[in-house]
């Protein structure tokens, strides 16, 4: 049952960075937010490895990389200047419901130092023209996630021996998925002219972006809106609509850009999703479906090996023969159709939690969001989101009653 | 000069000063951690592997390996011109890892570059203006 988060936690210790106000040699964001860091951790006595949950305003991605963490706990809420308050309130409820016991809220700001900055320098935290992404990534010509996800399939075949045609089945499953939702994208030629049913061959031969991916390995750039109500369980008794349990939920940054990705072929989905099978006190062999943010089909075959779905290196295995497709020998994943051929609104999330949502409730097939053959008779659900450039993942466990 | 037509990156001119003042001269400087030995990359003002914010500046063999890589068909700029390009990351000998435009390889045979993946490569200094140089590899082993 749930407790009263009062007193819950603490603020233990306050630090600025190294100098402030009007700076005469300038600092960026980073740097000064980092000092603040690295200062409280010294007045704490702890170090910044101890950093369990890390939270600033959209910026939390980029400071955990930068110190070299991985946490566990993330908040990037960005509201303005009372975000901060935001984040300590969050980081109470967090501790108390054990999901932490240390973590930082931070903020760099160069306001004055901004002035001096080389031309053209915005200097936010991670996406600013002096951040490594500016200085050590974009000159060589990549161009948005394809054009990096692809180095990850590259490896993964390198590694596992894995190959174009194994990814491809995935695209091709997810396609069937959406045959049977009419409000898919790629539902059939009359929902759009490239629509319909699709083969491995079809994959293969549509057009490189960037190799090895081809276009039909590549999410839908689409509109989307979505929402989903979280009600306590005393007040899901009354609604009129079924409730659908959240049994556990993790989070977890592997890093933020992919110069700092470690193994190309594994995300931190393997900390979220252990987090939240422990929450729920289940495991992989418990989840009856799964929807796996697929941005691209390399994202879901190595989520599915990072949620414990499959053997590593055999991610794609899962969707061999439509086994995870409708009416497949597996456990049905994707069943929207997936970013990849439903929708794909560049935050895709959303779309994990409504279908999730829909399956679990028994809702699946209301004629709209789904015709004959798309429910599942599932009463677990396995949901991953990944953010970014497979950097943060955030993973759910629902279950019904 | 004149004819570098792909981006020109902005130094840093705080964190990663010594980098692109090395580069200028041809020579790859990467920060090294004085306390825990280890070399990290992109330049960070605390050492990502311990903590620490004692930081040196080595110079280092500018040779590494093939990690993974990827053929860009599609590009923007003056790389749309080029396409499509091999992009890969190269594991340092140093320690840590680089992203850069690889060269001595076939963007029409992908499956070649697959098996080279492991294979050193060795830096070169394209100079795209007068302040900056950026640094390209190629495989040579």
């Amino acid at each position: 049952m749930p407790s009263n988060p009062s007193k819950a936690a603490a603020i233990v210790a306050a630090a600025e960075a190294d100098e402030i106000g009007y700076l005469s040699n300038p600092k960026t964001d980073m740097m000064l937010g980092i000092e603040a860091i690295h200062n409280v951790c010294r007045e704490a006595g702890i170090t910044t490895k101890d950093i369990e949950g890390i939270a600033n305003p959209g910026g939390a991605n980029s400071y955990a990389e930068y110190l070299g963490i991985v946490p566990k706990w993330v908040d990037t809420t960005q509201v303005g200047g009372c975000s901060f308050q935001i984040h300590v309130a969050h980081m109470l409820a967090a501790v108390n419901a054990g999901m932490l016991d240390i973590g930082v809220v931070v903020n760099g700001q160069a306001g004055y130092s901004r002035r001096s900055f080389p031309r053209g320098a915005a200097g936010g935290p991670g996406g600013d023209a002096l951040g490594p992404d500016a200085q050590f990534m974009t000159p060589y010509g990549v161009m948005g996630a394809p054009s990096q996800y692809s180095h990850a399939l590259t490896r993964h075949m390198h590694q596992w021996g894995s190959t174009k045609e194994d990814f491809a089945e995935i695209a091709v499953s997810t396609r069937k998925w959406a045959m049977l939702n009419p409000r898919a994208v790629m539902h059939s030629k009359e929902t759009n002219p490239n629509g319909g049913p699709i083969s491995v061959d079809d994959v293969l031969n549509s057009r490189i972006i960037s190799w090895p991916l081809n276009i039909l390995d590549c999410c839908l750039v689409t509109d989307h809106g979505g929402a989903v109500i979280v009600a306590s369980a005393a007040a899901a008794k009354s609604f009129r609509t079924p409730p659908v349990w959240i049994a556990g939920a993790g989070e977890a940054i592997g890093h933020a850009t992919m110069l700092e990705m470690k193994d190309y072929t594994a995300t931190s989905a393997a900390a979220s999703g252990g987090r939240a099978y422990k929450m729920a006190g289940m495991g992989p062999e418990d989840m009856e479906m799964a929807m796996i943010y697929d941005s691209f089909t390399v994202t879901v075959g190595i989520t599915a090996e990072m949620l414990g779905l499959t053997k590593r290196g055999e991610g794609p295995s899962l969707f061999a023969g439509g086994a995870a497709g409708p009416g497949g020998s597996g456990i049905p994943i994707n069943t929207n159709g997936g970013g990849l051929s439903f929708n794909h609104s560049g935050m895709y999330g959303m779309q994990l939690l409504v279908e999730a949502y829909r399956q679990l409730s028994r809702t699946a097939e209301d004629g709209i969001n789904g015709l004959p053959g798309k429910q599942v008779d599932a009463e677990t659900c396995i949901v991953n989101g990944t953010g970014g450039s497979l950097s943060a993942t955030g993973t759910l466990v629902l279950t019904v009653d | 000069m004149p004819d570098y037509n792909k981006p020109i990156p902005i130094p840093d001119p705080f964190v990663s000063k010594p980098y692109w003042d090395g580069a200028k001269e041809g020579k790859l400087k990467l920060p090294r951690c004085t306390a825990c030995s280890r070399v990290h990359f992109y330049p960070r003002i605390v050492c990502p592997n311990c903590g620490s914010r004692s930081i040196e500046w080595i110079e280092a063999t500018g040779e590494g390996y093939l990690h993974t890589f990827a053929v860009q068909h599609r590009a923007s700029g003056g790389w749309a011109e080029e396409a499509p390009f091999v992009t890969a990351y190269i594991d340092l000998r140093e320690g840590d890892r680089v992203f850069t435009v690889l060269r001595g390889v076939d963007p029409a045979q992908p499956e070649e570059i697959m098996k080279k993946i492991g294979a050193l490569c060795r830096i070169e200094w394209d100079k795209a203006s007068d302040d900056v140089s950026v640094p390209y590899w190629r495989v040579v082993g």
